[in-house]
């Protein structure tokens, strides 16, 4: 015990309270019955410590005492409040202090899924508590989203037609010409076998089509809406919606990866203190079974025995001869350029698959897979081209976490790219090559004969995406994730011992994800419900992955570093949100809208309608926001931005240096002090020499002063750095 | 539960909760949890459970840190690694979801320093590797692993290069490696 707390006094000497600490002995030693610790002997003539410069006490529970030395302390502390004035104050904090804990605790009731996700880690460790955390905020987000899309687009939207507002043609329009492109007319059967009732729910077809699912079927309401001055303008609530949407999707994202960027930088990309931190903080100890225990103490040794390999094989490989160096090379180089063919092959299959199927007309089931075709030739890739480079990563000799990473990489490039070849396709083909002095486009600036309404075309594709990533997912669960449980499980024979449980592997179900997440940007604008249908999927998702998690799956044995990550995930995410919006930007002030259907029928651009809604507004605000949208105000902004990175990186370049001092300023100390040890040992050894001749006490006092002099002089070795 | 819960007087439920991270809920059910263990309903807080008993909680039994944790949480004269109630609670603070890294640190640092020197020295970190990789034969590392291992790390965490990892050098790594907070917990 004694040592304990001698230990707790040299170490950590918490600076805060030096009082307790002075009567630390006697508490220590007692078996502390709870109500008499008020008895407890503290040096009240002691000055009252910090009790002016701090009106706040510092928190007691971030003190590592125990907790009958808390308790004493905190007896302590409320007597000593004082009485008078700054007692309201005090009052009034911790009233607030506990208010915030009580709604704290309350919210913590409406945290989605806290137990199961507990449980989660709890089983499979941290890693793969991380998928769920950030499927969860997926789910969030994309509720939250649809809620903004409801409120502004949807409940507006179906009021307005409920009171019957004809759509009407504004005489301002000069539909010379273009009269032929106003045809548009998906003609809903009334009457309708089940199957085609099918096919249409899947491919969001026939009475899907002309649905509040599409854009087509937000008509603009002889663009504004009046009744009772009361106007609403839906043209431009459905761009503004999509733009906010966007916009807080963006702020979400960006609040979420500064949590973790700040935790990466840090770490300094994780790569620091591998062994220390992986031997200090690696155990988990959420872990429960005895199983679950055993694994990951194998997960340790194989890593560190991995780990001291590779370090081994490093320095070997320092001194690899030329030839064996050019030779590595040349393969890496060559298994590049393997995985670049494969991918382009990918690229290309996809594009061709898009267009034939954008060209075929067929109905029934064989149209139904011709619809499907590109959404089956991306999943399909996605599944396959993955698998290769995961396999031609193992050849190329790098380290472990560098292949993770490269594997990882390749995947995403995959992933975002081959949607940017869908989206390139749909957009060859709508604008003709982006030619529109091309003869199918000649008189409505769009590919009219095939895409009536090109908006809701792009809304059904994205639809499909995300409803075929959907359905194979369940499928795999369904078809092959639980007949591989039950086989291993009820097979001895070699093979599937061999090939054994399934592990769930956290990057490429985070790489889902995001994919889908980004179809779901991809298609917000053209079909607005898009993300509340996200919003059930990813719900569903969330119990599909929990269930086959606790029935079919094994912890991984390979370990997986969740922070550095996150924000790799997050990144990523980012990258689909900007594929996103560079699909929305364009489509909105590039392309002709369609004049057959949607809200913006008769504009040139849908962003047409925001400079018209400005100049509606009084000559104030209308000059003011078109000063926002001008130069004069944006260039100011970007120079004032510059102005505050510079400043920001080089209070980060400041820091990185006062750290650097810091360290050396320690290393400095610590050698005083083992100079001081040295010296203090030294001293003892003459003392215990003389101690063992015949006393005089002359000498004695003489040791004294020369003990003195030593602490002087350690003082002034002390005050040396200082300065520095 | 309700029996159980409402022995523990109000006022001494609100200290805990100034005193430590736990909610009350966690404070009730932690209280639940410690009578099952003491057998008898009537325990006053400060009766101790032995070790032995406390180890038979799910949420510790399986962890190679068991003991250690114990010891440095227990404030018994004895040695015996016994919790008191409010040991227990001491415990689950410090391992609680919203203990800060600060308290989370110093008592992983205490788990680690097996000799209880104020120090993690060379024989410390053996046992520290030990643990994590299991202590049977044929799981450890073999000595030159544990010799290449132990000078890594050494060599990465000791800045003052006095041969030992002491809790300021131990709360840096610590600093620098934001998964702990999230693995160094237990929650009932």
């Amino acid at each position: 015990m004694m040592e304990l707390r001698e230990f707790n006094n040299q170490v950590h000497p918490t600076p805060d309270y030096p009082s307790p600490y002075g009567s630390q002995h006697s508490l220590r030693l007692r078996t502390v019955p709870p109500q008499e610790t008020s008895a407890v002997q503290f040096d009240w003539a002691s000055p009252p410590e910090d009790a002016e410069d701090s009106n706040e006490p510092p928190n007691l529970r971030e003190l590592p005492l125990h907790m009958g030395l808390k308790r004493a302390v905190w007896q302590v502390q409320q007597m000593k409040i004082p009485v008078v004035s700054s007692s309201w104050n005090i009052k009034q904090s911790q009233t607030f202090r506990r208010f915030c804990e009580v709604a704290k605790h309350v919210l913590s009731y409406f945290v989605l899924w806290k137990r199961g996700i507990q449980k989660i880690g709890g089983h499979f460790g941290g890693g793969v508590q991380s998928y769920f955390l950030f499927l969860r905020f997926l789910v969030i987000l994309n509720f939250l989203s649809s809620l903004l899309i409801a409120g502004f687009v949807l409940i507006p939207s179906i009021v307005f037609r409920s009171m019957n507002f004809n759509s009407t043609i504004p005489t301002t329009v000069n539909l010379t010409g273009v009269e032929i492109c106003l045809q548009y007319d998906p003609k809903p059967d009334t009457l309708m076998v089940f199957i085609t009732y099918f096919l249409d729910l899947i491919s969001g077809t026939g009475f899907m089509e002309y649905s509040y699912l599409f854009y087509g079927y937000y008509t603009n309401f002889n663009s504004m809406v009046e009744s009772n001055g009361f106007s609403y303008n839906i043209p431009l609530a459905y761009l503004l919606t999509a733009a906010f949407y966007f916009l807080f999707c963006f702020i979400c994202m960006i609040i979420r990866m500064g949590g973790t960027a700040r935790v990466a930088v840090v770490t300094g990309g994780g790569a620091t203190g591998g062994y220390s931190a992986l031997v200090f903080t690696g155990w988990d100890h959420g872990l429960q079974e005895d199983r679950t225990t055993k694994l990951k103490q194998s997960n340790f040794r194989y890593r560190l025995q991995v780990d001291l390999e590779e370090e081994r094989l490093k320095k070997k490989s320092a001194s690899l001869t030329l030839s064996q160096t050019v030779s590595l090379y040349a393969l890496r180089v060559f298994l590049n350029m393997v995985v670049l063919i494969l991918i382009g092959a990918t690229f290309y299959g996809i594009a061709k698959a898009t267009q034939f199927s954008q060209l075929m007309k067929t109905t029934g089931f064989k149209g139904l897979v011709l619809q499907y075709l590109p959404s089956m030739v991306i999943t399909a890739s996605n599944f396959v081209v993955p698998l290769l480079c995961d396999k031609i990563a193992l050849l190329e000799k790098y380290s472990a976490s560098t292949t993770v990473i490269l594997a990882l990489l390749r995947a995403v490039f995959l992933r975002l790219v081959s949607l940017g070849v869908l989206l390139y396709t749909l957009w060859e083909q709508i604008t003709c090559e982006g030619d529109i002095s091309k003869q199918n486009c000649i008189p409505c600036n769009y590919y009219y004969d095939e895409y009536k309404c090109w908006e809701t075309r792009v809304g059904q594709e994205m639809y499909k995406l995300t409803l075929f990533d959907f359905l194979i997912t369940i499928a795999t669960l369904i078809l092959v994730e639980f007949p591989r449980r039950i086989v291993v499980d009820h097979c001895s024979c070699k093979l599937t011992q061999w090939v054994g449980r399934q592990e769930f592997l956290v990057a490429p179900n985070v790489l889902a994800l995001v994919y889908s997440q980004t179809v779901v940007w991809t298609g917000a604008l053209f079909c607005p419900l898009l993300p509340f249908i996200n919003t059930i999927k990813f719900i569903l998702f969330y119990f599909c992955k929990k269930i086959t998690l606790f029935q079919n799956c094994q912890p991984a044995t390979r370990n997986f570093r969740s922070t550095t990550s996150n924000f790799f995930f997050l990144l990523v995410l980012l990258f689909g949100w900007m594929l996103a919006t560079m699909v929305l930007l364009y489509s909105v002030t590039k392309i002709h809208p369609s004049y057959g259907c949607g809200p913006f029928r008769f504009s040139p651009t849908m962003w047409e309608v925001v400079p018209q809604a400005a100049e509606m507004l009084n000559s104030t605000s209308a000059e003011f926001l078109f000063y926002m949208g001008s130069q004069k105000f944006s260039i100011p902004l970007f120079i004032f931005s510059c102005v505050l990175l510079c400043y920001v990186s080089a209070l980060t370049s400041v820091h990185g240096k006062s750290v650097a001092l810091l360290k050396s300023q320690c290393k400095l100390e610590q050698r005083d002090k083992q100079f001081l040890v040295r010296q203090i040992e030294e001293l003892n050894a003459t003392v215990q020499k003389e101690q063992r001749e015949p006393q005089q006490p002359q000498r004695e006092t003489d040791t004294a002063t020369r003990w003195n002099q030593h602490d002087n002089y350690a003082f002034d070795r002390d005050e040396d750095p200082r300065p520095y | 539960m309700g029996g159980t819960a409402s022995k523990l007087p109000k006022d001494l439920l609100s200290e805990y909760q100034e005193l430590t991270f736990l909610t009350k809920q966690e404070i009730l059910l932690a209280h639940k949890r410690f009578s099952e263990l003491q057998g008898r309903e009537n325990g006053p807080y400060s009766s101790r459970v032995s070790m032995e008993k406390v180890l038979t909680l799910p949420e510790l039994k399986s962890n190679p840190f068991r003991k250690r944790i114990c010891h440095v949480f227990s404030t018994s004269d004895l040695r015996d690694g016994s919790l008191t109630f409010e040991d227990f609670l001491d415990l689950l603070s410090a391992f609680s979801d919203s203990a800060t890294l600060e308290i989370k640190s110093h008592y992983a640092f205490r788990i680690f320093d097996f000799d209880d020197d104020g120090t993690l020295d060379a024989r410390d970190l053996e046992k520290l590797v030990n643990c994590l990789t299991g202590e049977t034969d044929d799981t450890r590392l073999t000595v030159e692993e544990m010799r290449q291992l132990i000078s890594n790390i050494l060599e990465e965490s000791d800045i003052d290069k006095d041969g030992t990892v002491n809790l300021s050098e131990f709360q840096h790594v610590i600093s620098r490696s934001p998964d702990f907070v999230s693995s160094f917990k237990i929650v009932l």
